[in-house]
């Protein structure tokens, strides 16, 4: 289990997470949605402690060092891998670094994106990079799985056969932990909706909940961030008002 | 061949094309050595002034009290060359770092790998050897020009000390 307590973080003076408190439980999906800049990012960087923080993260009961590090893996829409590698070096130097990594998935996987083996990742399309950036992190055999916006620039049908490929491959124990601004879209495939409104985790539900309640994620969504639908609709009109008056 | 250029790219940043790395320092170092070579122009000037010409005799002959100039002197800047190429070589070790941030973000990757020292080994060591074999050449080179200043010199010219 991982356990965030009371972690915040600030840039320059600029707060970018206040007291989040959040546990992520093993075995679950976990879509974790915001606006631009509403700290999701910041969040996962200070999980794999790439960013220092105040506050306390564990993993277990223990806190995330190099000792536990490889029980989690992180795709970014940055990609995290080496350009100038072929696949196949990588999965080399995710074996000897990761004594956990899952090589039979790992081919499945490539053989399924039907992505080359042997060509230097610079020369794939963003789609395929970030396939292979997902891939590489379903590989190293973390149970926990942290995704930032990991398809973006990838087309629907591509992200349709991911969501449907994770929910096939991920063993009971693994935990993935999804950024993303398609609501709609992994919807269906989470199962907990944690939602970050400048810094703070303002809501946090299972779908079930959702359901039961007779909501879907998209309201929920809404409802926590208090969007305004008619707010499109009043800014037209005022503007075709005043062009009216011109 | 191809056995030992796969082992020293597991001490370079992985993908790192390590060959225009390893022509740079090559070329840096036999620049430098010529460079330090210059000590041979002062030293043999040195020398040709601790005689006069006889053209009565067609031969050189020492001039009395004749004293060659002190080693360090002739020395100058002999390592000048090298010092250069080892900073140089401290710049590689910024560039290895931040070669982790261009095109993708690596460092992540690099950063979260169970061996901590994973990422400075990639990035430090093979600069490092470099800067290691710049401190050996100005030894050798600086032992060579004093054996050659000891050797070379006529005895009653050295300078006591």
């Amino acid at each position: 289990m991982i356990e965030i307590r009371n972690v915040s973080k600030s840039y320059a003076g600029k707060k970018a997470l206040t007291g989040i408190n959040l546990t992520l439980p093993q075995g679950e999906i976990v879509g974790l949605f915001g606006e631009n800049g509403a700290g999701k990012t910041t969040l996962i960087k200070c999980i794999l402690g790439l960013l220092p923080y105040s506050g306390e993260i564990t993993l277990s009961g223990e806190p995330i060092t190099r000792k536990n590090i490889e029980r989690l893996s992180f795709a970014t829409s940055e990609h995290s891998f080496f350009p100038n590698l072929t696949p196949q070096v990588h999965r080399e130097f995710y074996k000897e670094h990761f004594p956990n990594f899952i090589d039979k998935r790992f081919k499945g996987l490539m053989d399924f994106f039907e992505l080359p083996m042997r060509k230097p990742l610079r020369a794939f399309s963003t789609g395929q990079k970030n396939q292979f950036e997902v891939i590489l992190s379903l590989c190293q055999g973390a149970d926990y799985i942290l995704m930032d916006e990991p398809f973006a620039g990838n087309d629907v049908f591509n992200r349709e056969d991911f969501y449907k490929v994770l929910l096939g491959i991920l063993e009971p124990n693994e935990t993935v932990l999804l950024s993303t601004h398609l609501i709609e879209e992994v919807s269906g495939f989470i199962g907990r909706a944690v939602l970050i409104r400048q810094g703070r985790i303002v809501g946090d539900s299972s779908t079930m909940e959702l359901e039961e309640s007779g909501r879907n994620l998209m309201d929920y969504v809404k409802q926590t961030y208090h969007y305004r639908g008619d707010r499109v609709g009043n800014a037209l009109n005022e503007i075709r008002g005043e062009e009216g008056q011109i | 061949m191809k056995k030992q250029k796969l082992d020293l790219t597991r001490w370079a940043p992985p993908g790192l094309n390590l060959k225009p790395e390893i022509k740079f320092f090559a070329a840096g170092l036999v620049l430098a050595v010529l460079y330090s070579f210059l000590f041979f122009e002062r030293y043999l000037s040195a020398r040709a002034d601790l005689y006069i010409y006889s053209y009565s005799s067609s031969t050189r002959v020492l001039l009395p009290d004749a004293v060659m100039p002190d080693f360090y002197i002739l020395l100058e800047h002999y390592w000048a060359g090298l010092a250069v190429l080892a900073v140089c070589m401290l710049a590689l070790i910024i560039y290895h770092y931040v070669y982790h941030r261009q095109d993708s973000k690596s460092i992540y990757l690099m950063r979260r790998l169970p061996s901590r020292w994973e990422l400075h080994r990639r990035c430090l060591t093979l600069p490092l050897i470099a800067i290691l074999i710049c401190l050996l050449t100005a030894i050798i080179l600086l032992l060579l020009f004093y054996g050659t200043y000891n050797v070379f010199t006529p005895k009653e010219c050295l300078m006591p000390h």
